[in-house]
């Protein structure tokens, strides 16, 4: 645990209290596990818990009916769920006034801030989150592969994928009402838990989170199988970072990188 | 007694295979064990209970019901007949072979599901009595236990402070495993092992009674707060049997599926119109807890769930039966409606 | 109360029979019937051995997938069976865009039914409102086609406007019938210059009518809207909730009671329904309705 986790616990008393907040979304230990916990009450503060367990994003609540009636709220997030609540500013799905941030990192509690101080914290103390050597070394190894590798690389990881959406359940960034795989006229992506809709599901996402995703893991500590989500993700943010300089989460007025254009973009590849 | 040295299941798995099973058992891969079909080179492990279920072996994630061909503007459906080769399920834990039961109910209540039967007549359980638990495991809660024999054709018993396994037949199925598997195994006596202590987490009547009355109770939604609506929980469950049908064609032919589905997603119960009755995660986790402790009792008198703790390892938001229930067991004795 | 359960059916259970298109006809805008003839007489056989009113089957076409809808004609017609929908989404896209002589999938008959035989001897009122009037439709025809067996026969039908209503030469036949009393309406607003039936919502028109519960049943069936106040007013008339039966229209795919799609409490409404009393329904959780 942390070593001031009572300085968090009495922030989010204080903003319960002075009625700044009507809901804590943080976490608290269960066993061996840490999972979300939901403080209404000051009272309750107690249970609230921070360390290097603490994988979920909870930025992800923040599409949830019952969360969001819940507003103003305060939420307890490490750097990648800062720049989540950055990406679900600049796409308008929260503004400022809306949430409160109890900013902390390895070291410990940063402070209470709002979506602006917390812009600010990311550029000044977070502008480098450097991805590691191990994770570079593997992407390098996907990247020396020739497409046909490729193909099979991925289609054998996406083999034990049962379909079951945690991935999509766990991102901040999946928050479509109706996500592409539940339209069915046309039926865009196959329902079936077999390689070709697999492969699809799993790439259609990834693209949909191209220049958006923040590299936060969640949704590979959510999938049931084991499956390497963020190689695929990690590859396409350094791709997103090599074409465009862009790196996501650090401006809540950013324009989506892929979903936007300028007449000076660069054109080469069209050829 | 039949004796198997605990560093001989693999090749137990070999002789099964080599006798013409397709062998499903827990097989290391990567950093999980699953359930899926033996290799040689594959390692088996014994002391972990695998991410996935028994169920997979049964009842696949995707299976084919129906096939068709199009002719211009007419078609020609193809009948499937379900296909299902000799099966063992080698060293699956008492939970999933008792959620055989609850499978074996709704795939048989009036209608026969060829396709389910064909798997499962093919099919030998050879179960694994569990000699550990973890804080995930409450058989106990549900009516099983770590030892329990429910629908096995045969028993793996460790022995002798686990040196060996005493593999007991049951039944017809389970003496053609002995006989196939010989060559492995030895007559001798071996000690069994006492079973894990598996402690109860809940009362599951008290569940069951707090539920029947509670449909309209606020609780719901506090009890499913954290979850964010995917079928993780449901497609690891080894009794969750909730499935889709899904068309997919090109213009010359195409197959009709049976997909895994779970009542957890938001579009379960959307009707065409527009209304869904279960809108909200609150109603859908209604919907889960009442289905495995109220409404399937009612119908086929058992419990739709065996405890095995899988919704509780895989869920990351910390939702699961074991979870819940507890909850609702202290709600009850609290007196909350 | 007997809710006839059909035998338990053929082999590779989820395998349907292909029908032929033998007319197909517009009724509202959307709103299409089809005539279907069985070119699998085996299939026939089985599906009139165990056919009750009520019951509904899965209309198919491969490729799109299937639909639920109830079999919009009577028992006692074997030439043909008939199904009335509205084209919402893909499946009954597809099914539109079939035409009469082509083939669609049927697989049936499903679920429980009407008990008709119990009503032998008693007034019956159906009270129906917009695209539900086809599975009540098919009791009218099974009652008419056996009438002598039955008292009094009210019918009351509305839609939103006069070109919603369904069914609409029926509807003359029924009011050119001596011993059937019809009553027709529109919402206000959705008359025309010569509409001559009577303009109201359903449940209003019910109460004014005033039909008398003594020996009577009544089959209603209607958008929730109309559901939600008529059975108040057939209440305040006299009628027993054992006496008013309705049909429910849940998200079903299997048809067959695997798939848990229409799981109501301990019901499935493609087993234990969808033909249910108001009093079975009231003892559902309401809110999984």
């Amino acid at each position: 645990m942390v070593a001031n986790i009572n300085e968090i616990q009495s922030a989010a008393a204080a903003l319960l209290n002075e009625g700044k907040v009507k809901l804590v979304l943080g976490y608290r230990v269960r066993g061996n596990d840490r999972v979300p916990a939901f403080v209404t009450q000051a009272d309750q503060v107690g249970c609230l818990a921070y360390d290097s367990a603490c994988t979920q994003n909870l930025a992800a609540y923040l599409r949830k009916g019952e969360v969001r009636s819940r507003m103003p709220l305060a939420v307890v997030a490490r750097p990648e769920v800062m720049r989540s609540l950055m990406l679900l500013t600049a796409e308008s799905q929260i503004a400022e006034g809306q949430v409160t941030v109890l900013a902390v990192d390895e070291q410990g509690f940063h402070g209470v801030l709002d979506l602006a101080g917390t812009a600010k914290l990311l550029n000044e103390q977070y502008a480098r989150i450097a991805p590691d050597s191990s994770l570079m070394e593997q992407l390098a190894k996907i990247e020396a592969m020739t497409p046909q590798e490729r193909s099979a690389f991925w289609s054998e990881q996406f083999e034990p994928c049962t379909r079951c959406y945690a991935c999509r359940a766990a991102c901040p960034g999946c928050f479509c009402e109706r996500c592409i795989v539940e339209m069915n006229t046309p039926q865009w992506i196959s329902t079936a838990a077999e390689s070709h809709g697999n492969f699809a599901w799993h790439m259609i996402r990834a693209f949909h989170q191209a220049g958006r995703c923040v590299e936060c893991g969640a949704c590979q500590d959510a999938c049931p199988q084991g499956i390497p989500l963020m190689l695929l993700n990690h590859f396409i943010a350094r791709e997103v970072e090599r074409e465009f300089d862009a790196r996501s989460g650090y401006d809540p007025q950013a324009e989506p990188v892929i979903g936007s254009w300028k007449q000076d973009d660069k054109q080469e590849y069209i050829r | 007694m039949k004796t198997l040295e605990a560093t001989k299941l693999a090749d137990l798995a070999a002789a099964l295979t080599a006798a013409g099973y397709r062998v499903i058992a827990p097989c290391q891969r990567g950093d999980q064990v699953h359930l899926e079909c033996y290799q040689a080179g594959k390692t088996l492990r014994a002391d972990v209970i695998p991410v996935n279920s028994a169920k997979d072996a049964l009842f696949p994630r995707s299976e084919v019901i129906g096939r068709y061909r199009f002719e211009g503007n007419e078609f020609e459906t193809v009948p499937v007949a379900p296909q299902a080769g000799k099966t063992v399920l080698l060293a699956v834990r008492p939970c999933d072979a008792a959620a055989l039961a609850p499978l074996d109910a709704v795939f048989n209540w009036d209608y026969k599901d060829e396709f389910y039967n064909a798997h499962r007549d093919a099919t030998t359980v050879v179960a694994l009595a569990c000699t550990a638990a973890d804080d995930q495991c409450f058989c106990t809660s549900v009516g099983g236990s770590p030892d329990s024999t429910a629908n096995a054709d045969a028993v793996l018993r460790p022995a002798d402070g686990g040196k060996r396994f005493i593999l007991e037949s049951l039944t017809d199925k389970g003496q053609a495993i002995a006989a196939a598997g010989q060559a492995v195994l030895t007559e001798g006596q071996a000690q069994a092992d006492p079973p894990a202590q598996v402690a109860p987490a809940f009362d599951s009547a008290a569940v069951t009674a707090w539920a029947k009355d509670g449909f309209d109770s606020p609780l719901w939604k506090e009890l499913s707060l954290a979850c964010m609506g995917c079928g993780a929980c449901a497609y690891t469950c080894p009794t969750c049997h909730c499935f889709d049908i899904q068309d997919e064609a090109t213009r010359r032919e195409g197959v009709r599926l049976r997909n895994w589905d779970a009542c957890g997603f938001g579009l379960f119960t959307k009707h065409a119109g527009g209304h869904n009755p279960r809108h909200d995660q609150a109603s859908r986790w209604r919907q889960r807890v009442m289905h495995k402790f109220a409404y399937f009792p009612e119908r086929f008198e058992m419990l739709a769930c065996t405890g095995c703790g899988r919704c509780g390892r895989l869920c990351g938001n910390g939702m699961s039966i074991r979870e819940v229930c507890s909850q609702i067991e202290q709600a009850a004795q609290a007196g909350v409606k | 109360m007997t809710m006839t359960q059909q035998e338990p059916a053929m082999s590779n259970l989820y395998q349907p029979t292909v029908m032929r298109i033998a007319s197909a006809r517009d009724e509202a805008p959307e709103i299409r019937t089809f005539r279907l003839e069985f070119t699998d007489d085996q299939y026939k056989q089985d599906f009139y051995k165990k056919y009750r009113v009520g019951m509904f089957g899965l209309y198919g076409l491969p490729g799109a997938g299937e639909s639920t809808f109830c079999v919009a004609s009577p028992p006692t017609r074997t030439d043909y069976i008939e199904c009335t929908f509205r084209r919402t989404g893909r499946v009954t896209a597809a099914l539109q865009d079939r035409e009469a002589g082509q083939t669609i999938t049927f697989r049936g008959p499903y679920g429980n039914s009407f008990p008709i035989d119990q009503w032998k001897g008693r007034n019956i009122i159906f009270i129906a409102g917009g695209i539900a009037l086809p599975p009540v439709r098919s009791v009218i025809w099974n009652v008419l086609d056996r009438r002598s067996e039955f008292g009094k026969v009210t019918i009351v039908y509305g839609a939103r406007t006069v070109a919603d209503l369904v069914y609409k030469d029926e509807l003359a036949q029924w009011e050119a019938m001596d011993d059937v009393e019809l009553i027709t309406t529109v919402d206000p607003g959705g008359e025309t210059a010569d509409w001559k039936g009577k303009i109201g919502f359903v449940p209003t028109v019910v109460k004014d009518s005033a039909p008398s519960p003594e020996d009577c049943v009544a089959v209603v069936c209607g958008p929730p809207i109309m559901i939600k106040f008529t059975l108040p007013v057939l209440t305040d008339l006299g009628f027993a909730a054992g006496d008013i039966f309705t049909t429910l229209e849940n998200r079903m795919k299997c048809g067959i009671g695997k798939c848990g799609r229409c799981n109501v409490g301990s019901l499935y409404v493609c087993k234990d329904g969808p033909v249910f009393t108001v009093e079975q329904v009231g003892k559902m959780p309401q809110g999984d309705l």
